[in-house]
């Protein structure tokens, strides 16, 4: 997969947990265009391992003199986060993944609602520099814990006027998502970015308002969790490979010299999927991409973010 | 006809049944569509509300604008013609919010002028139930013209815009809201194959 070359050209602290990086690339050259919403894959080189974390592009998509990404800090997970809140100063070199965009604004839409929790509000900054491009109709409701965790308010008010909302949870005020999704006009798309359990309140509340599910879209980016260690077994390459808990199937194949294919790493496009053969375990599926039915019947898995618990799992790579 | 082959263009309809989730219905239907009316009517009726709009062909011997009065009690606008129907849509829509059910029954032409008026108001095909009724006539562009015949039950027919022989095809454009027709005798002048009625 060809990569960019970029050199950090600025660290900004945001709030305490998140932090605004800005790159630009090494040789000097504009970026590639990309579409509000896409996002790259971050390499970073932690202890001799190779992680890949997925983040979204913030920057407007007409400047592609640089990049940016926020990157909130994660302290009880597999280190990505805290190496680039530690590790990453301006000056640092980085490989990136092209932009991909899983998360694009439907054109057709005659209005647009973006949700927003946390951290997830970064792909909707560069969307909203399309949609005020654009001239589109739109709101943005953005929901965070607390006034110090207000990242880019200020910015968001600028960019957005009074299309935007603020809900501070610990005010007590929260998203009516039965309020807001049932007196939108047709043609109407809804967009929701953040925590897992605001992302299926929304989808379930616009289900049950009628909504059809190509009207409304959701972004989430996992993690490969901790696991247990087990083996996996490669059909074609002929290969026994040992994941470690601390490292994912993907990662572990990767560490193999095996040439897998991806492309988001947080199990939200299904590019790396994998036909499970036999496994004398149970599969832990941790993606937002297969339905319940194909997690249920268990012969397909993503490597990115997800495992098993067995002591063998055999896949057809 | 080729087995196992399709062409993915060409529409596929269903008979029409009430969205569970929908917070309001409208139901849209001309001429023969009234049939696909009374089905629905004949299945438990939702509690959210519900408008009929509804036109007979006043040309056509069977009239259904009776029956359905009777059994729908709320929401029913009788309107005088297929145009009627269509305005009656376009005069809806701004009081409509997402969560509408739309409902379309009638023949293709029919079908195909609402939804094209849905669309404009932002509503996805994909996400309007559609039942074919009454007549398989075809509406068909000619692609040398563009002139568009509402009503074309032949493989083979005279393009009322320009006067060539087009071939019906079942390339169907969602934009046009029509199948494609092809002027069937360009390399030979004159040598058209036999006219058959397929579309009745």
């Amino acid at each position: 997969m060809s990569v960019l070359n970029v050199t950090v050209a600025n660290v900004e602290q945001i709030t305490d947990v998140v932090k605004r990086f800005t790159f630009v690339q090494e040789n000097g050259e504009a970026l590639p265009k990309f579409s509000g919403g896409s996002h790259v894959v971050v390499s970073m080189n932690i202890n001799g391992r190779t992680h890949r974390n997925p983040y979204s592009l913030m920057s407007s998509p007409a400047n592609t003199e640089s990049y940016q990404i926020a990157v909130r800090r994660q302290d009880n997970s597999r280190g990505g986060s805290v190496f680039m809140h530690e590790q990453v100063k301006p000056g640092t070199k980085l490989t990136i993944t092209y932009p991909v965009n899983l998360f694009a604004i439907n054109r057709l839409g005659k209005k647009h609602i973006l949700v927003a929790g946390g951290i997830g509000i970064t792909p909707f900054m560069s969307q909203i520099a399309d949609l005020n491009r654009l001239g589109a109709d739109y709101e943005l409701h953005y929901a965070y814990r607390s006034a110090e965790h207000a990242a880019f308010r200020q910015e968001l008010e600028a960019l957005c006027g009074d299309r935007v909302h603020f809900y501070v949870e610990d005010d007590g005020s929260r998203i009516d998502f039965g309020d807001l999704l049932s007196h939108q006009p047709l043609g109407t798309h809804a967009y929701v970015c953040g925590p897992e359990p605001m992302v299926k309140l929304m989808l379930l509340t616009a289900k049950h308002l009628g909504w059809p599910s190509n009207h409304v879209h959701s972004e989430q980016f996992s993690a490969p969790p901790i696991g247990d260690e087990f083996t996996v077994i490669l059909t074609e390459s002929e290969k026994e490979i040992v994941v470690p808990g601390d490292m994912s199937m993907l990662e572990a194949m990767e560490e193999a010299g095996v040439d897998a294919p991806f492309l988001c790493r947080g199990g939200a496009c299904g590019r790396c999927e994998l036909e499970v053969v036999e496994t004398d375990g149970a599969l832990l599926h941790h993606d937002h991409y297969l339905s319940d039915a194909e997690k249920t019947a268990g012969n397909k898995i993503l490597p990115c973010v997800s495992r098993a618990k067995c002591t063998r799992l055999v896949v057809n790579l | 006809m080729e087995r196992g082959y399709r062409i993915r263009s060409k529409p596929l309809y269903d008979p029409l049944i009430w969205e569970e989730h929908a917070t309001d219905h409208v139901v849209i239907a001309y001429a023969e569509g009234g049939i696909g009316v009374l089905k629905l009517f004949q299945q438990m009726t939702p509690k959210e509300p519900i408008k009929v709009l509804f036109a007979d062909d006043e040309h056509a011997q069977r009239s259904y604008h009776d029956i359905i009065s009777k059994l729908v009690d709320e929401g029913l606008q009788i309107l005088d013609d297929k145009e009627g129907v269509l305005s009656a849509v376009s005069a809806t829509l701004d009081e409509c919010v997402m969560g509408t059910q739309f409902y379309i029954a009638g023949n293709e032409d029919f079908i195909w002028a609402a939804s094209q008026i849905l669309k404009s108001a932002g509503v996805d095909d994909k996400n309007i139930m559609k039942e074919q009724c009454g007549s398989l006539a075809r509406p068909v562009y000619c692609v040398h013209c563009k002139t568009i015949d509402p009503e074309v039950h032949h493989n083979v027919y005279t393009c009322p815009g320009c006067g060539r022989h087009l071939f019906v095809r079942d390339h169907f454009s969602r934009r046009l809201g029509a199948y494609m027709g092809l002027m069937v005798d360009a390399e030979e002048p004159g040598n058209i194959p036999d006219v058959e009625e397929i579309y009745p």
